[in-house]
């Protein structure tokens, strides 16, 4: 092994603070330091991903507390799977906004410090919600993810940022208000907060206790994940943010959400009904969110609802539960990451010069813009399903593991919802590319050449993936067993705690 | 007066305030259509949820949880339990930020809307 699972968080937490003290020094050393960070830990995550993948999960131990007392980090195929795709989707976020005009220029660099500052930050969280394995740093983490995402939100100095971040710090408090009061019940009936003494003894929980930690947790993280209804603050923040970040939001933050709830319904507790609970709310989540997608008359407004369907979808594979529908739920994670991101990311240099960014504004651009558009259609193309794309292996993936399971009413309304989606996205191409743009002297914002390089590198991903989805399936099946094996992890972290003592 | 009957009057008091500053603070949250008054609320309900995170830890008649010389050399000794006061502590820093955070909004919609209603200010659908 290179390096241990707390580097994950450490690192980026230190170099987050050394921005504004390196920008001192040199300048340009603000908008280079997260990415060699980055990028090492990127090589890192790979590494132990690998040892991961043959040895088991690596649990670490912090300050020589063992558990169940102290706090430990868990980096096991399922939850190093996860910090991966975070810390590359941070890596091609950061190279994307490397000049990104609307971020700072080079005379005027404190924005640039914040932004960077902040988005280190966001990743930091993200990685250790996924890693942590005590429940109250899971809560810690949260929060620091909250409140950097209501810094990014406001991050343009323009009265709309301001007011979508202030909607979502109100929606964000109570949920934090709802998960301090679940994990107190929590400790007040079981007296520990690690994750794995508290699956352990799960079972020993009033059930008047069980749902209603159950209730608080989910209405909690159900805000984090777009769940319905509690999804209000998303399309807001995603069009009133910087393009990067609306990208690191549907690559990085709805992720930390839906592991969470993962994490609570697979390990934490096995209560019954809480699948069907969860396809439900999933099924809710996606038709709600894709018949408001198809009367958006924005583009990013749209996209962020598209992401609040696919984060429903998700949901509802995860629900299905068994491996099958595990794995479904993992491969849409992934793909929805990829793709929605160079859908924002490219989206937004479409709509660059636009203060009202309407849909009807894309007309023609095509021919203005043949490379960020046909990146734009490829991604469409590929997050509606249409093969050879990726996002054509994870629906089906989806629709086989609820077919295997017997939910035909499942797959007729997926594939009904499908097509709406088919519709709004396939009308943006058709703009695109067919229609008259409607004045002939639109300015266009050429993309710098970093822009160009992480929005080639994702469509690449998008196209070898369609072509050999192997390449990660095999990743994802073992990620997909090792969720479901809760009593290995239960044994492995408490393990732990008898060698040392 | 023994000490259960005290514990028992002391959690009732306890649970009683914590809950009673929970509803309050999201009746200020939700009623109230002044943003300072909001943000109020939302702090006043992050005090309730403390205190009653620390009054799960509490225990009748129990000292500091200090390992200290004067508190070994007695017997049976009751403390109070020492996580909740450390989970309170990190929480009540991470409302302090959110707090100020959330000033700082208020202040540039302030700047740009000359006033903290929130029914006056909707350019984005709520």
């Amino acid at each position: 092994m290179v390096g241990t699972p707390v580097q994950f968080i450490a690192i980026p937490l230190l170099a987050a603070f050394l921005i504004p003290l390196l920008g001192k020094i040199w300048k340009e050393l603000v908008r280079i330091t997260p990415g060699v960070v980055l990028a090492y830990l990127l090589y890192l995550a790979v590494n132990l991903m690998s040892y991961t993948l043959e040895h088991g999960r690596i649990v670490e131990v912090i300050a020589g507390w063992a558990p169940p007392w102290g706090i430990d980090l868990v980096f096991s195929p399922f939850s190093g799977f996860l910090a991966t795709l975070m810390i590359f989707m941070g890596f091609i976020v950061w190279a994307y906004s490397y000049r990104f005009k609307a971020i700072g220029d080079y005379e005027d660099y404190e924005p640039t410090i914040k932004y960077n500052l902040l988005l280190m930050m966001l990743i930091t969280a993200s990685v250790g919600v996924v890693l942590t394995g005590d429940i109250f740093n899971l809560f810690v983490f949260i929060e620091i993810l909250g409140i950097t995402s209501y810094g990014l939100t406001a991050f343009y100095r323009h009265r709309d940022g301001a007011e979508a971040s202030f909607k979502y710090l109100f929606i964000g408090s109570l949920s934090s208000m709802f998960l301090l009061l679940a994990i107190m019940i929590l400790y007040s009936q079981l007296g520990t907060l690690n994750m794995a003494d508290i699956a352990s003894k799960a079972d020993q929980l009033k059930p008047v206790y069980k749902i209603s930690i159950l209730i608080l947790f989910l209405v909690a993280m159900g805000i984090e994940a777009e769940m319905f209804p509690l999804n209000g603050w998303a399309p807001d923040a995603y069009s009133q943010a910087p393009a990067p970040v609306g990208a690191a939001f549907a690559g990085i933050v709805v992720k930390a959400g839906i592991y969470t709830i993962i994490r609570l319904i697979y390990t934490l507790f096995d209560v019954g009904g809480t699948y069907e609970y969860l396809i439900t709310m999933g099924l809710i989540t996606m038709i709600i969110a894709e018949f408001a997608a198809i009367s958006q008359d924005r583009l990013k407004r749209m996209l962020a609802y598209s992401s609040i369907g696919q984060m429903g979808l998700v949901l509802t594979a995860f629900g299905i539960g068994k491996e099958a529908g595990v794995f479904a739920a993992l491969f849409l994670m992934f793909n929805h990451a990829i793709i929605k991101s160079l859908l924002f990311l490219s989206g937004s240099y479409m709509v660059y010069n636009s203060k009202t960014k309407y849909l009807k504004e894309l007309n023609g651009i095509g021919k203005q813009m043949p490379f960020t558009a046909l990146l734009f259609s490829l991604a469409a193309f590929a997050i509606v399903g249409f093969p050879p794309f990726a996002g054509f292996w994870s629906k089906l993936a989806v629709l086989t593991a609820a077919a295997d399971s017997g939910m035909i009413l499942i797959v007729a309304l997926i594939l009904s919802v499908s097509l709406i989606e088919v519709v709004y996205y396939l009308r943006v191409v058709n703009r695109i590319y067919f229609l008259k743009p409607e004045t002939s002297d639109r300015e266009i914002q050429k993309p710098t050449t970093q822009a160009v390089l992480s929005m080639a590198v994702l469509g690449i991903i998008i196209l070898v993936v369609g072509f050999y989805p192997d390449i990660i399936t095999g990743v994802l099946h073992k990620a997909a067993s090792t969720l479901l094996d809760k009593s290995s992890y239960i044994k492995d972290v408490l393990a732990i705690g008898q060698t040392i003592n | 007066m023994d000490l259960t009957q005290y514990n028992d009057i002391l959690t009732i008091i306890f649970y009683g305030t914590s809950i009673g500053l929970i509803l309050i603070g999201l009746y200020a949250a939700l009623v109230k259509r002044s943003l300072i008054k909001i943000m109020i609320g939302l702090s006043i309900v992050d005090s309730g949820v403390n205190l009653l995170l620390l009054s799960i830890g509490y225990l009748a008649g129990g000292t500091a949880p200090i390992f200290s010389p004067a508190v070994i050399d007695k017997q049976n000794v009751i403390m109070v339990d020492p996580v909740p006061q450390a989970l309170v502590l990190t929480a009540i820093v991470i409302g302090f930020a959110v707090t100020g955070v959330g000033l700082a909004l208020i202040i540039r919609l302030y700047r740009h809307h000359k006033t903290v209603n929130i029914d006056e200010i909707k350019n984005l659908k709520w």
